[in-house]
């Protein structure tokens, strides 16, 4: 554990795998960077990166990199630190598709992904997504924007739960209740969305690493 | 003397000017025909071309199966057929003057104007690397092998000189915007595919102006030295960054100026066609590329003229634009079957099948080539169907039909040649790969596009997921296409929307997209009566356990009478009517209204169900809400 350029175990997913050693390293030097040389990483060696302040669900990013079902322990709830193997378990989230990859890993692909999205929506990790989880995100997303009043992100995303509604229950009856978004309507709700392919970050790049202080 | 007057007989008998000459008697009844001559005429062709539109939609099967740019080539070969046999002569050939400085405009303007920039932005290396590189590959290639046939003798082509072929090769190489937009409207592809064709389509014409007139020149120049070839390397950098430069100044000027027109919105829709026409033309002056002129001002203005606009100006500027490209499009069709027909050709076996031959095949290499190479930086590798659809989409047409008969006879001999030659290719493009173009999508399984109504959750969904990859880059220490996107988001918000927008507070796509569709759907609502569905704070007075009741009739009787007594009458005449201003859009004003309270029995609705001692609310639906 901790040793640089150690994979995950494989066969717990396929997105262990595959990871090439160059991005490894570029990788392991900027989880050194962020540690300060230690072995992990803990909440608050995020606070250096200076451009993560602008964005406005930073809280949510860096709580995915600590959620326990993100790094496949199993078990649920928060971890208090990670090492450089759980930093790569989190950024092979991101690795773009292969072009000879199946139908069937493409799927399991896209889901991995999803769940990954799903976990950041889903804050008190209950498995759905409710309503107040829900206007929570939204009013993060809005934060940035000082002139928009709390009343407006609560009525978009009341608006927004009932388009998820109606799109993965369709009509309701009028005693039926709708209780929040579970894994299998968020998968319903992003069919159209080409995710496999938006969801990746370039690692080829190694030269332009941003320095935090 | 007016006519009119003469038909009235109220006029004054013409009195004679002094010296005798033979009197006529009073007209009763006069044709005079050569006055209104001009605008007669081009009133009857757009006419014609509409109603061709109106008959080919008659039978509801045929666009599908042919697209409209065929059928009106047809009509127009039919017109040029007419003529031709009528008055013996070649008919009126479309003036390239007319072509580039009216025709094509409007059709360009309308592409960039609707551009999915994101998308356009995202793909931008690949684009401009098939239009650029592509074109050049093409147009050599296809110039030194049609050379190498002309030296056949056998063909009676040893005239034909290296340069002449060379400037042939590179006006047939330019894909044609116009053709691409015309056969890509019905098929429906990916987004993707469809910015990648049709974005070649439109850089191109930067390279297509810069080698027609190099070689153009060259070919009147008795030596060509070094010197030559590099001044032609230098301008196609400032053909096409002039280009550019000029659009996108016109642009901010376009916006700025809409910054000031709330007092006068009558006329906001013309200023943005004013200034698109402006940098085409002054981009044309320049001998830059009109083309992308038009396009960068239309995608620099599209972002700020849409906020500082009325909502009728914008629906005004869309219906015009669309208007203006349709019928230009339509024309050029037309024109090029009249064109067609008459005695400007010759025809020479090998020189055509070999031109048309070679078209395909360097098109096919080109891409296929230029998209290895291209695979390797990009992170969403291009598959082989989506490099056939490229190939395939290839389309040529009025462009090179235009650039071909603008050729000097003098230099060209053989001009009539190249003009039968390219009739050929677009023909064979625009019929056949254009007509065959949709089963083979089909049968390739090529994803297509699903033109899906935005919803307010996939807005969130996709803001979301930004912010999410940029993080993940900042975290990663990497900057990608987020982060210049970011760098160039906050320098708009600093400077350009406080100098070009009316009323500046910033906005997010999502509120703006909520605000529109609530709009859309309160009138909707409004319309079509459908208050059942509505939740009001009258049917939410009862609770039962933090569920909503459904709701008894009486209650239903109550809603709908407290709707009916406060919904306003959507349609109403306007009294007078003033030229220089229109009455308030009543509607939106309506629309607002029912908005606001549906937000407001909404608000109410939640705050009840807060209140409780529940730790969850949830949402309950008296039928299917939006």
């Amino acid at each position: 554990r901790g040793v640089p350029g150690a994979f995950p175990a494989p066969g717990t997913s396929l997105l262990s795998l595959a990871v090439t050693s160059e991005q490894i390293e570029h990788l392991h030097r900027r989880f050194k960077q962020l540690s300060q040389d230690q072995l992990t990483i803990r909440k608050e060696n995020f606070d250096s990166i200076p451009d993560l302040e602008f964005n406005p669900i930073r809280g949510k990013i860096v709580h995915a990199f600590f959620d326990k079902r993100n790094l496949r322990q199993g078990s649920d709830g928060l971890a208090d630190e990670i090492n450089f193997e759980d930093f790569l378990t989190i950024m092979s989230y991101f690795r773009p598709i292969e072009m000879n990859m199946d139908e069937e890993q493409l799927d399991r692909f896209r889901k991995e992904k999803l769940k990954f999205l799903f976990h950041m929506y889903d804050s008190d990790h209950d498995g759905k997504i409710t309503l107040q989880e829900y206007r929570n995100v939204v009013e993060e997303l809005l934060s940035g924007n000082p002139h928009l009043e709390k009343e407006s992100a609560r009525s978009i995303a009341d608006g927004a739960m009932m388009e998820a509604a109606s799109i993965c229950v369709g009509q309701m009856g009028p005693d039926q209740v709708y209780e929040g978004i579970t894994f299998e309507d968020f998968l319903k709700m992003w069919q159209g969305i080409d995710i496999e392919t938006k969801m990746h970050v370039r690692f080829l790049n190694v030269d332009t690493i941003a320095h935090c202080y | 003397q007016l006519p009119g007057a003469a038909a009235m007989g109220t006029g004054t008998p013409p009195s004679p000017s002094g010296t005798a000459f033979e009197e006529t008697r009073l007209h009763v009844f006069t044709l005079d025909y050569p006055h209104v001559q001009i605008p007669f005429e081009i009133t009857l062709w757009i006419l014609l071309a509409s109603l061709a539109k109106i008959g080919f939609h008659l039978y509801h099967k045929l666009p599908s199966i042919v697209p409209e740019s065929c059928l009106l080539i047809l009509v127009g070969l039919l017109l040029g057929g007419i003529i031709f046999g009528a008055e013996e002569k070649s008919p009126p050939v479309m003036n390239s003057d007319v072509f580039f400085l009216y025709l094509l405009p409007p059709i360009v303007l309308d592409a960039g104007y609707f551009m999915p920039t994101r998308l356009f932005f995202e793909n931008f290396g690949t684009i401009f690397w098939y239009a650029v590189v592509g074109t050049l590959w093409n147009a050599i290639g296809i110039g030194i092998s049609l050379y190498g046939i002309c030296q056949i003798s056998a063909f009676g082509l040893t005239d034909i000189t290296l340069l002449q072929n060379l400037l042939f090769g590179s006006l047939i190489s330019a894909v044609d915007p116009v053709a691409v937009l015309a056969v890509f409207e019905n098929i429906h592809v990916n987004e993707q595919l469809y910015i990648l064709v049709f974005g070649e389509s439109l850089l191109n014409d930067a390279i297509t102006v810069v080698l027609y007139n190099l070689f153009k020149s060259f070919c009147q120049m008795r030596t060509i030295k070094v010197i030559d070839i590099f001044a032609g390397i230098a301008n196609f950098f400032i053909v096409g960054i002039g280009g550019v430069l000029i659009g996108i100044l016109l642009g901010f000027v376009a916006a700025f100026t809409t910054r000031f027109t709330h007092k006068i919105r009558v006329i906001e829709p013309l200023f943005v066609f004013l200034y698109s026409y402006l940098s085409y033309i002054t981009a044309e002056m320049f001998h830059l590329s009109g083309i992308m002129a038009i396009t960068a001002c239309a995608m620099t203005m599209n972002k700020y003229v849409e906020e500082n606009v009325s909502q009728k100006s914008y629906t005004t500027i869309k219906y015009f634009m669309k208007m203006l490209s349709s019928v230009s499009e339509t024309l050029i069709f037309i024109f090029m079957g009249v064109s067609t027909v008459g005695k400007n050709h010759e025809w020479n076996w090998a020189f055509v099948s070999f031109t048309l031959l070679f078209c395909l095949i360097w098109r096919a290499l080109g891409v296929f080539v230029l998209t290895q190479i291209i695979n390797v930086f990009r992170t969403i590798p291009l598959t082989f169907k989506d490099q056939f659809i490229i190939a395939y989409g290839g389309l040529r047409g009025a462009i090179c039909f235009s650039l071909v008969f603008l050729l000097p006879p003098a230099v060209f001999p053989r001009k009539k040649l190249f003009i039968t030659a390219v009739i050929v290719v677009i023909f064979f493009t625009v019929f056949i790969q254009g007509i065959t173009i949709r089963p083979l999508v089909e049968f390739l399984d090529v994803k297509r596009s699903n033109k899906k109504q935005p919803a307010v959750s996939e807005e969130i969904y996709n803001r979301f997921f930004d912010h999410v990859k940029t993080g993940i880059e900042d975290v990663c220490g990497h900057w990608g296409h987020n982060f210049w996107r970011d760098k160039f988001k906050k320098f708009d918000n600093k400077y350009l929307r406080r100098l070009l927008i009316r009323e500046n507070q910033p906005k997010s796509s999502i509120v703006s997209l909520y605000k529109k569709l609530e709009i859309k759907h309160a009138i909707e609502m409004a319309e079509s009566g459908m208050i059942s569905k509505v939740p009001s704070s009258v049917s939410l007075s009862d609770y039962h356990e933090g569920k909503i009741k459904p709701l008894s009739p009486t209650e239903m009787e109550n809603m709908r009478e407290i709707l009916t007594k406060n919904l306003y009458q959507i349609r109403h005449r306007t009294m007078s009517y003033n030229r220089h201003s229109l009455a308030a859009d009543a509607s939106e004003k309506q629309a607002k209204e029912i908005l606001i309270r549906r937000r407001h029995s909404l608000r109410e609705s939640l705050r009840k169900t807060n209140s409780l001692s529940r730790d969850r609310p949830v949402l309950a639906f008296c039928g299917g809400f939006l």
